[in-house]
């Protein structure tokens, strides 16, 4: 117990006494954590729209109301002989409003203006080559009209739907941006560790007295360690803490405010944030314990 | 209690500090390293702390052999049985001396009842029980180095190293310092002070070890300085 009082009560001392450099250390931690949450959230949006359009599949076969059970089998088996169609799943009615009521859980007046009926079945096709869709509006017999649709041949298809050419282009977009923000939050990473390193290496030498003293005596490397690697730890805490309760902030502030004008498209609910959490508070510590490594390396070896 | 097995220390810069030294100091003696300046004094004691690793040769401290112990575990039990004083006190301006003293066990992990119990007793021995509460800053240099040494013994140490414990002081303060290390020898310590005080050596009348350029040129029981 005395020893646990012990450590807390060095490393307050020790955050007191380099008050302006640990400042530096948190708010660069936080940033760090900030850009790090937001990409981890934007990549989370990514799937959600995906999720939402497509079904995580790339071709949808929309059937008709009037399509036999045999029709439906028959076109099953068309596509399923092509080398090409990894999987053909069934989705009913029923399945197709299920998964629509999910996704848009948030905005129930859009749940509540459409019924079971007005979602059309389909059979869910991926693709182990997503690029050769051509071969699959071949077997079905489809062609592009004038107006973009397809038409196709055989009995019991509403429509046909290449979701991947759709939505390619966004997806690119918010694949790009999510990597920038990644790789912003790899630069901040660094900066954040030479920052919590460097309050280390304040810190060690402010006390260097009291660190000589201490081997001296024989004290052991972790009593005279540990006080410095808690208040690292303490600095990129506070940096993770501050990050989350502004992302929570921005999700209700921005987000929930977008949620009204954009009700179509899915957006992240508080448990998305919430599930970033952890990720942060393991970055949070992995920062602080690598910053420890390189602060007391070469310095504290008794 | 201590033993030097031809010892040679050479630094980076190629100077020699230590030549072929052997020396053996059995449990409850007391010793004077003498030699002028740069003559290895200091060097010794530092490896004595496994401060620094000896060139050639092996150290026993209490029976082990330093070459073999570990930094994590090995070396903060040595320095736990060793006391040491120097010349520049070494207290920690921002801590009373009771604090100064009670550091010691503080940071080897010590409950707070033996702290209580163990730093008043310390500071009455060495006759500074009614400035507990004072700063270093409020001491005379005798008065701060009986601190020093009250803090070198609170943990019963087996072996103090004593650095020119009086280099800092007048010829009065020196005398009391010496007498409350004959104290500490008389309770079964094994002292180790390295000095050029030639008065205090004439005056003691113990086992001197004289080290000129790291050899050793003398060793007397009962000696003088020179």
């Amino acid at each position: 117990m005395r020893r646990i009082d012990y450590y807390f009560r060095e490393t307050f001392t020790g955050l007191r006494r380099n008050g302006l450099v640990a400042f530096a250390a948190i708010a660069t931690a936080f940033i760090t954590l900030l850009l790090f949450g937001g990409a981890l959230l934007i990549y989370r949006e990514y799937t959600l729209i995906r999720e939402a359009t497509t079904g995580n599949v790339q071709v949808a076969v929309y059937l008709t109301d009037s399509a036999s059970g045999d029709a439906v089998r028959l076109l099953t088996e068309t596509l399923q002989d092509l080398p090409i169609v990894e999987s053909v799943d069934y989705e009913s009615k029923q399945e197709a409003y299920a998964r629509f009521q999910r996704l848009f859980a948030n905005q129930p007046a859009l749940v509540n203006n459409v019924t079971p009926d007005a979602l059309p079945a389909s059979l869910r096709v991926s693709l182990s080559e997503p690029e050769k869709f051509a071969q699959v509006a071949a077997a079905l017999g489809c062609r592009l009209d004038d107006t973009g649709e397809y038409q196709c041949a055989k009995p019991g298809i509403l429509a046909l739907r290449d979701h991947r050419e759709t939505l390619q282009r966004l997806f690119q977009v918010i694949k790009v941006l999510s990597l920038a923000v990644l790789a912003a939050a790899g630069l901040m990473l660094v900066s954040a560790i030479a920052l919590i390193a460097n309050t280390i290496r304040v810190g060690l030498f402010a006390r260097r007295k009291e660190i000589a003293i201490m081997r001296l005596v024989g004290a052991t490397n972790w009593r005279i360690r540990i006080p410095f690697l808690i208040e690292a730890l303490v600095e990129s805490l506070v940096g993770a803490a501050t990050a989350v309760v502004l992302m929570f902030m921005g999700k209700v502030l921005f987000i929930d405010q977008l949620r009204n004008q954009v009700g179509f498209l899915p957006l992240i609910q508080n448990r998305d944030v919430l599930f970033v959490v952890p990720w942060l508070l393991a970055v949070a510590a992995l920062v602080a314990i690598v910053a420890s490594v390189f602060g007391m390396r070469r310095f504290l070896d008794v | 209690m201590i033993t030097l097995r031809r010892i040679t220390k050479v630094f980076k810069n190629s100077v020699v500090a230590l030549e072929d030294v052997s020396l053996e100091i059995p449990k409850g003696e007391f010793v004077f390293v003498v030699g002028p300046s740069g003559s290895g004094k200091s060097t010794m004691i530092r490896l004595l702390l496994k401060e620094e690793e000896p060139t050639n040769g092996e150290i026993f401290v209490a029976g082990k052999s330093l070459g073999k112990l570990s930094h994590w575990k090995g070396v903060p039990t040595l320095r736990r049985n060793i006391g040491t004083v120097f010349q520049d006190f070494k207290l920690l301006q921002d801590k009373t001396i009771f604090e100064n003293v009670a550091f010691a066990l503080e940071v080897i992990g010590k409950p707070k009842g033996v702290i209580d119990q163990r730093v008043p007793e310390i500071l009455e021995l060495v006759g500074l029980g009614d400035k507990m509460n004072d700063f270093p800053d409020e001491l005379s240099g005798g008065e701060q180095q009986r601190v020093s040494l009250a803090r070198a013994c609170v943990n019963r140490p087996l072996v103090l190293l004593a650095d020119e414990p009086t280099g800092n002081l007048d010829p009065g303060t020196s005398v009391d310092i010496m007498r409350l290390l004959d104290k500490v020898n008389r309770i079964g310590t094994t002292v180790l002070m390295a000095t050029h005080d030639q008065a205090i050596v004439d005056a003691m009348r113990r086992r001197v070890v004289e080290l000129d350029n790291g050899k050793v040129v003398r060793d007397q029981s009962r000696g003088v300085y020179s």
